[in-house]
């Protein structure tokens, strides 16, 4: 872990914390929430040892990147600048991507929005959900699910915060990071996050010393940052109108663990399986599920998931890509 | 003036109101106004592209004529009226997949972010009098204008809610209309705080005629339009150009690849704004539209280049498309 390389770099207006391993062809790695680049730990190093450059910052509102104070600054469209912001910097044409969770989604933007931009995607967790002209994202979560569904809990600025400060920082992150109950997470406002049962003890995949990363970074930044993602989604849908209909036109392997709750939100399933991610994104060639993994699973079970990704990407190695 | 098909048509959230003229199956062209005007600048181009055999399509954009005029100045970004374009491209134009793009003034840079956003979706695009520069991630336009120009450079003019519509009332808006459309002012265009318009020593417009070109039943369209809607809803896409900037961060640096004809009026107070020109010829312009295939300078016209030599402006749109659909035979 000594062995990544720590950098601030300027780019879009903020300063992001960014981590990097590695010589070869650029990966960039994307967390989602409530994470940091050390979701991807185990992927840094595999990777360099693989003969890539892996890179993963702390996205905006995160870790050691800075933080904006207003939801309307953590639109897909500011993440996505901030990392076309990145990969000027790093003199990168185009990027192998990997994202998980809300980094899924900002992965599916970036291929979208600036296709020229990535060679390739793996991505994992949250599939692609076109834009519905007409039901705003989070109006259609509180249609499905109500008010007590997560994303609907996590609108109202500084409400969910004062949940959370009712909790120990690193007990909250163990809750997030080691629940198993793939059904839709509703947390009514009586109980709260500080109601919730006391995490079971940690899995062999999650350290004391990780959680103690964890809720040390969470502590020093808080999480307004990370919810702002969310509250930003109903603004995202407005301005992303120009690309209603638009298939995503990259090469994508998706992954996701079959305990994992966004696999199981009804529906999605069929989705993914039935041909209806494929209409989207037509250059989808592989999707797997993994048996008895839940959401981290690039945490749960890093050596699988580095070949799953490492086995996809090397399709498209050619002799130009070897070099930065 | 026959023949024009009004609709009002649901998309993106607002009801926008469309002019069409042409064949059903002739392929479509896109044509965008610009401030302060409105589908009407096309109608000669409406008359002679439909006569050829394209399908024209003038809309009025949001905040204009007899379209929807959402209230915040953020509602007025590109993404925002790339967005009711595409609704409208596909509402009205479904089944051809690529169509013809004319732009003018604001109307040509919503169609350079038309092509940024969605490049598969033009064949090409006539663009005048406005060049495309790719975003500049170290300075926010607003701020940019004012150190080049001052803050009396009409964008920074525009910028406070309600001012200058309250400088537009006191000098009459048919003035300032008839000001904007047929004067020769060369750029970069200065309003002065204490007589933005030229107003001193105030001319009697009532002595002065029109050019030939632009008739008083022309200047009442655009006046009883624009009594209807106010300015507003026009300036609203200057004061979204700070925000424009900060959500078009993914596309800094990025070139165009439609392939785009340039043309302008010599006189255009665009065209001769210090800089521009050195741009448009000197090889910026090209660095950044790689696939600008002709860039012609009308002599002995302004700004309203399509209203003022519209025979010339059709014949050199119908061309490139002409040309375009020769080399393509895919279409």
């Amino acid at each position: 872990m000594e062995r990544i390389e720590h950098t601030t770099i300027s780019t879009n207006g903020i300063n992001m914390h960014v981590t990097s391993i590695g010589t070869g062809p650029v990966i960039l790695f994307l967390h989602g929430f409530p994470d940091l680049w050390y979701s991807w730990r185990h992927q840094l190093l595999s990777f360099a040892a693989l003969g890539y450059r892996a890179i993963a910052p702390d996205l905006r509102g995160y870790g050691d990147s800075d933080a904006p104070p207003s939801p309307e600054s953590y639109t897909i469209l500011h993440i996505v600048g901030d990392l076309v912001g990145l990969l000027d910097s790093l003199g990168v044409d185009r990027v192998f991507l990997v994202g998980h969770d809300w980094g899924a989604i900002v992965a599916w933007w970036l291929c979208m929005i600036r296709p020229d931009r990535v060679k390739a995607l793996v991505n994992t967790s949250v599939v692609f959900n076109p834009r519905n002209p007409s039901v705003k994202p989070v109006d259609k979560f509180r249609a499905l699910f109500g008010d007590d569904y997560y994303v609907c809990r996590f609108q109202e600025a500084g409400e969910i915060e004062e949940d959370f400060a009712q909790v120990d920082t690193k007990k909250l992150i163990t809750r997030f990071f080691v629940s198993r109950n793939p059904r839709p997470p509703c947390i009514p406002k009586s109980v709260g996050f500080r109601g919730l049962p006391d995490p079971p003890s940690l899995p062999a995949w999650l350290t004391e010393q990780d959680v103690s990363f964890y809720g040390d970074k969470f502590s020093q930044k808080g999480f307004t940052g990370g919810l702002n993602y969310y509250r930003a989604m109903n603004l995202s849908w407005e301005l992303t109108a120009p690309w209603a209909g638009l298939q995503i036109k990259v090469p994508v392997k998706f992954i996701v663990g079959d305990l994992d709750i966004t696999y199981n939100i009804p529906g999605t399933k069929e989705y993914l399986h039935g041909g209806g991610l494929k209409k989207h994104v037509p250059f989808l060639q592989e999707v797997v599920v993994m048996e008895g993994v839940g959401h981290f699973l690039q945490q749960e079970k890093p050596d699988e998931v580095t070949d799953h990704i490492y086995g996809f990407f090397e399709k498209f190695k050619t002799r130009e890509t070897s070099s930065l | 003036m026959e023949g024009i098909d009004h609709k009002m048509v649901s998309v993106n959230g607002i009801t926008m109101h469309i002019a069409e003229k042409g064949p059903i199956d002739g392929p479509v062209v896109l044509l965008l106004h610009g401030f302060p005007d409105l589908w009407y600048t096309w109608r000669h181009q409406i008359t002679g592209l439909s006569s050829l055999g394209y399908r024209a399509v003038a809309p009025d954009l949001r905040g204009y004529g007899d379209s929807d005029s959402p209230k915040s100045f953020s509602e007025y970004t590109c993404l925002n009226v790339v967005g009711d374009l595409v609704a409208l491209l596909d509402s009205v134009a479904g089944d051809q997949e690529k169509v013809f793009l004319v732009g003018h003034d604001w109307g040509a840079i919503i169609g350079w972010f038309l092509c940024l956003f969605r490049p598969e979706k033009i064949k090409g695009f006539v663009c005048l009098s406005v060049p495309y520069k790719p975003r500049n991630p170290n300075v926010k336009p607003i701020q940019g204008f004012k150190a080049v120009f001052g803050e009396n450079y009409y964008i920074c003019r525009f910028q406070e809610a309600g001012k200058i519509e309250e400088e537009i009332a006191r000098a009459d808006p048919r003035r300032f209309l008839r000001n904007i459309f047929t004067g020769r002012t060369l750029g970069p265009s200065i309003l002065p705080k204490n007589d933005p318009f030229g107003e001193n020593p105030k001319p009697n417009y009532e002595n002065i005629e029109l050019p030939k070109w632009f008739s008083k039943e022309d200047l009442d369209f655009y006046a009883s339009k624009f009594d209807k809607t106010g300015f507003t809803g026009a300036l609203n896409y200057y004061r979204a150009m700070d925000l424009n900037w900060e959500l078009t961060a993914p596309w800094t640096g990025a070139k165009i690849q439609v392939p785009v004809k340039f043309m302008t009026g010599d006189f255009d107070m665009v065209y001769t704004t210090p800089g521009i020109k050195e741009y448009v010829h000197g090889g910026g312009f090209a660095a950044a539209v790689p696939n600008l295939q002709e860039i012609v300078v009308i002599e002995d016209a302004g700004h309203f280049v399509n209203q003022e030599k519209p025979q010339e402006v059709t014949a050199h749109i119908n061309d490139f498309f002409t040309k375009l659909q020769n080399n393509n035979k895919s279409f």
